[in-house]
């Protein structure tokens, strides 16, 4: 199976790798996994508590390279967003973007609950209430 | 796997995970004659093929029935307790921190490997590393036991239970994975 040209970039030239305190209270931290193919995928939001803006986005994934480069193009795509703008981005459009074969879905899967999860820590701290629509829904 | 009358049921055994594995051996050789191909040279073309499609489900069956673990990932499809690819489960909290710990530290012994640091220590570290992921290993697969030999006895008990039970056959599944995959990537740095 060739990966397309998109994730061998995002493979090769990762974007956002790194990680922030997980005690700021404004950095909202998913930790999720994949226990089939063994991946972890840390995400890491800074969110401005007044815009609700994303303004800084890191990931660490150990997996494959679809895994990598789901996360890479996800830390891309919340930065600058707000955080119910954030939580609308799917794993369908994941897939669209980086045209993963069936087979790894399931890693655009995870970038999304990694996005739901950090932002859904980051409420958490601010006590705000995650209502139920906004959950994974799958 | 359409008409598929399912592994246990091919060779005649109850869904208990515990598994005597000369029986199953002798039971597989007795069935594999049975379906050979080489038995239906004469039959109709749909004999045939039904040995030649029997064949090949007797070898997937025998192949996951005397895999512990391939058994229990098998009995919990089949039992409705394990759900794969998109509708995945999520592995717990503590365990995920764990595992990713400790693919962070086998990242850095990458990278001092890499940038040419001192070999023999960190060959040492990754030896220890190879050593404490294969005993974690281990542990999970007398857990994996303990709880398959629970199944064998909550057979014939209460709905509840065995659901209880799958649950943490379950856990203990997807927790064996992670630890696996650690194996084999420090394995790989070995070499």
């Amino acid at each position: 199976m060739a990966y397309s040209d998109k994730v061998v970039d995002h493979y090769n030239n990762p974007r956002n790798v790194g990680s922030m305190p997980k005690e700021d209270p404004n950095v909202g931290t998913g930790l999720v996994g994949a226990p089939e193919c063994g991946d972890v995928m840390k995400l890491q939001m800074k969110i401005n508590p007044e815009t609700q803006v994303i303004e800084e986005a890191k990931f660490k994934t150990f997996g494959c390279g679809s895994a990598i480069a789901s996360s890479s193009l996800a830390t891309e795509w919340v930065k600058g967003k707000t955080v119910e703008e954030a939580l609308s981005i799917k794993n369908t459009d994941i897939v669209r973007e980086l045209s993963l074969p069936p087979v790894k879905i399931h890693c655009s899967v995870l970038a999304e609950d990694a996005i739901k999860a950090a932002i859904g820590d980051w409420k958490k701290k601010h006590g705000v209430e995650v209502p139920v629509s906004e959950k994974a829904s799958h | 796997m359409s008409n598929n009358s399912g592994y246990f049921e091919l060779f005649g055994l109850p869904r208990k995970l515990w598994i005597e594995m000369g029986a199953l051996e002798q039971k597989f050789l007795q069935l594999s004659w049975k379906f050979h191909p080489d038995n239906f040279v004469n039959a109709s073309e749909h004999e045939r093929e039904l040995s030649l499609q029997r064949s090949s489900e007797l070898n997937d069956a025998y192949r996951v029935l005397r895999d512990p673990v391939a058994r229990v990932e098998y009995l919990l499809g089949i039992e409705g307790a394990r759900k794969e690819g998109e509708h995945k489960q999520q592995a717990p909290p503590e365990l995920l921190e764990e595992v990713f710990e400790l693919n962070e530290s086998l990242d850095e012994l990458r990278e001092a490997k890499a940038s040419g640091g001192d070999l023999a220590a960190l060959k040492a570290r990754l030896e220890s590393a190879e050593k404490n992921f294969q005993q974690k290993l281990d542990e999970v697969d007398e857990q994996l036991q303990a709880a398959a030999r629970k199944w064998d006895t909550a057979l014939q008990g209460n709905a509840a239970m065995r659901k209880k039970i799958m649950a943490k056959l379950n856990d203990l599944l997807n927790r064996r994975s992670y630890i696996r995959n650690l194996v084999t990537n420090v394995q790989k740095e070995l070499v």
